[in-house]
């Protein structure tokens, strides 16, 4: 009952964006995926969830997900793209209904009202999406996102959220509202996967870590394990040092500290 | 909670609306087929003809050809053509993620105009199996092929990585226009002097040369086109959000875009094959839906089929009476109100060229 990417290899024409690259990430645990921009985070998770052609295997709650039909993915994981476009005049909460439909959920009205209230946008529910600012749309698309698997577990199986830059266009308190909402979702029994960028929040809130850099795999572990010194410095290619707040010992990254 | 009850219950009103939609177009269609029998060159009424069966009268010969020959199938074919241009058009928008995308606007019905050129001109050349197997279902077929090929081409050339660029779709739909012309051009010269008058008439946009053959010629195809589209509602919302989105929300989306131009090019051939090209049913109607009743497609589709037949009908009716008793192509009348709707619709939205 876990994902697992195996051997993951992408390539784009000639050039390989993944050489290799394979995690596991557990439900109940919030797993990270950092590394430089280019590193190959989203082609990873493309990978994953089955949006671009890979070689290697991935597998979702004991199943290979190659052999597993689009509805049946969709009943247990939900993918947040790292942008996306809308092609017509949608209110906010229709959109989010639009998830809901091959969702398990499907059945109950009141869910998509209450992932908007989750994401904090009840009362933009019905404005049209277009008009939204680049954060309020990020987070209504996260609200279409988790009501697609509302429940984190269901029928004895964890679903997943699969986020690509849950948080990259959203002011500081809801960076925390949302990182809130997805390790509430994992404490709760489901699983997260995120590819984040802000690596103190990654501390704070993940319980496993991934650094990528150029297309491979860096580190695999705790945040207290991964995000050293060393290992970032090297994967960003720049000085950085990490400190430790006392007393919980949470890693933290201040830029202050760097040199080129 | 008053407050938060309210919240639940208004996120119905749009979807609401929608349905209620149905019931308001549906009477609408009802009503203006009503009219349509009405008035016509000769002075025969639906009114009088229905007085005189009331009273147990009997129709003469004229009144029983005016409606039975003339008008019922005219009607059908207003009805069957309108609704397949208005469905044709917002499954192609959808498809295409583009509210510009008309079968009519990017080359498509040019496409198809070829192959019922190419059936009509060459068909008789055909072996003699071929064409007691097509039967009356030859021109009709060679459209959707001809409607088919282009609607992939055009995919093709203007979709990226899921993404239709606009300006690339309407260049192409330009190219493929031209190049239907072009070939089309060439047919009629070789057409002989029957033929020559099947394309004239078929030409201009025209339901003037509707019969019972055609409505059973092009009604088949054009159902099955409808009712395919009808079911490609929820789809079509989900590519709304995206090609991967969609996918990830759990619809085959391989599948769903090749039935859905399918479905279009059956629509699209199947109606100009017997009416040619009608223009702008199919950017006008969906767009005033999307303004009414928002741009769900599992309403949208129903309600532009009865829309389309609705505006068709009415058109025709123009088109019959402005300078009676000549009347004018219908294509003429759908081009001067559609034309001007759809510029309306260019001024206020800049935003969807530049997609
Ligand atoms: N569609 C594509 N065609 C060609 N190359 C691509 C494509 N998408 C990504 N790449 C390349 O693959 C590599 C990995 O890209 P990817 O999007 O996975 O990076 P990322 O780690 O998500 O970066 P970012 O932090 O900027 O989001 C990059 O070098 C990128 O240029
Ligand atoms: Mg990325």
């Amino acid at each position: 009952m876990s994902l697992i990417a195996e051997n993951i290899r992408v390539s784009y024409g000639k050039r390989e964006a993944l050489r290799g690259v394979g995690l596991t990430a557990l439900p109940g645990e919030v797993t990270a995926i950092v590394g430089p921009n280019g590193s190959g985070k989203s082609t990873l998770l493309g990978a994953i969830t089955a949006s671009l052609a890979y070689q290697g295997r991935v597998s979702l709650n004991g199943r290979c997900v190659e052999r597993m039909k689009p509805w049946e993915l969709a009943a247990i994981r939900a993918v947040l793209p790292q942008a996306s476009r809308l092609a017509f005049p949608f209110t906010v909460i229709e959109v989010v209904r639009i998830g809901l439909q091959s969702g398990t959920a499907g059945d109950r009205p009141e869910v998509p009202m209450q992932a908007l209230a989750r994401v904090g946008l009840a009362h933009y529910a019905h404005r049209t999406f277009q008009e939204l600012s680049g954060g309020e749309a990020q987070r209504a698309m996260l609200a279409r996102v988790l009501a697609q698997v509302w429940a984190p577990v269901e029928d004895g199986q964890p679903r997943w959220l699969l986020l690509d830059e849950p948080v990259s266009s959203l002011d500081i308190a809801h960076q925390l509202q949302v990182m809130e909402i997805a390790r509430d979702f994992a404490r709760a029994g489901g699983g997260v996967l995120a590819v984040m960028h802000d690596l103190n929040l990654t501390a704070l809130y993940a319980d496993r870590v991934a650094v990528l850099a150029d297309g491979e795999r860096l580190a695999f572990g705790t945040p207290a394990e991964v995000l050293t010194d060393e290992t970032l410095s090297r994967a960003y290619g720049c000085a950085l040092r990490v400190s430790a707040t006392p007393p919980s010992g949470v890693p933290f990254i201040l830029p202050h500290a760097a040199s080129a | 909670m008053a407050a938060l009850s309210d919240i639940e219950t208004i996120p119905h009103h749009r979807e609401t609306r929608a349905n209620t939609l149905h019931w308001a177009l549906a009477g609408a269609l009802v009503l203006s087929c009503f009219a349509s029998l009405q008035v016509g060159a000769t002075d025969v009424t639906l009114s009088t003809m229905l007085a005189k069966l009331i009273h147990g009268e009997t129709l003469s010969q004229i009144e029983r050809v005016v409606l039975f020959d003339i008008r019922l199938p005219r009607l059908a074919m207003g009805v069957l053509v309108g609704a397949a241009l208005a469905v044709s058009g917002a499954a192609m928008q959808g498809l295409f993620r583009n509210p510009l995308a008309d079968p009519g606007i990017v080359g498509v019905g040019a496409g198809a105009g070829l192959g019922a050129i190419l059936a009509i001109v060459l068909g008789t050349l055909l072996p003699a199996w071929l064409i007691d197997l097509t039967g009356n279902q030859l021109t009709p077929f060679a459209a959707f092929l001809g409607g088919w090929g282009s609607t992939i081409l055009l995919y093709r050339v203007s979709t990226r990585h899921g993404r239709t660029s606009v300006a690339t779709m309407l260049l192409a739909g330009i190219a493929l226009g031209a190049l239907a012309g072009a070939l089309s051009g060439i047919l009629v010269y070789i057409a002989d002097d029957t033929q020559l008058r099947d394309l004239t008439f078929w030409g201009l946009g025209s339901l003037a040369g509707a019969s019972w053959a055609k409505v059973f010629a092009a009604g088949p195809m054009i159902l099955l086109a409808i009712g395919v589209s009808l079911t490609l509602g929820r789809g079509l919302n989900g590519l709304a959000l995206g090609e991967a989105t969609a996918a990830h929300i759990g619809i085959d989306v391989q599948r769903m875009k090749s039935t859905g131009i399918l479905a279009v090019a059956g629509a699209t051939g199947a109606a100009v094959a017997v009416s040619g090209g009608i223009g702008f049913i199919g950017i006008v109607v969906p767009h005033l839906l999307r303004l009414a009743s928002g741009p769900d497609h599992r309403t949208l589709l129903l309600n532009a089929a009865l829309l389309g037949a609705t505006l068709l009908i009415l058109a025709d009716m123009i088109a019959r009476v402005v300078i009676a008793p000549a009347e004018l192509p219908i294509g003429i009348v759908t081009a001067v109100l559609g034309a001007p709707v759809f510029l309306w619709i260019l001024l206020k939205r800049r935003g969807l060229v530049e997609l």
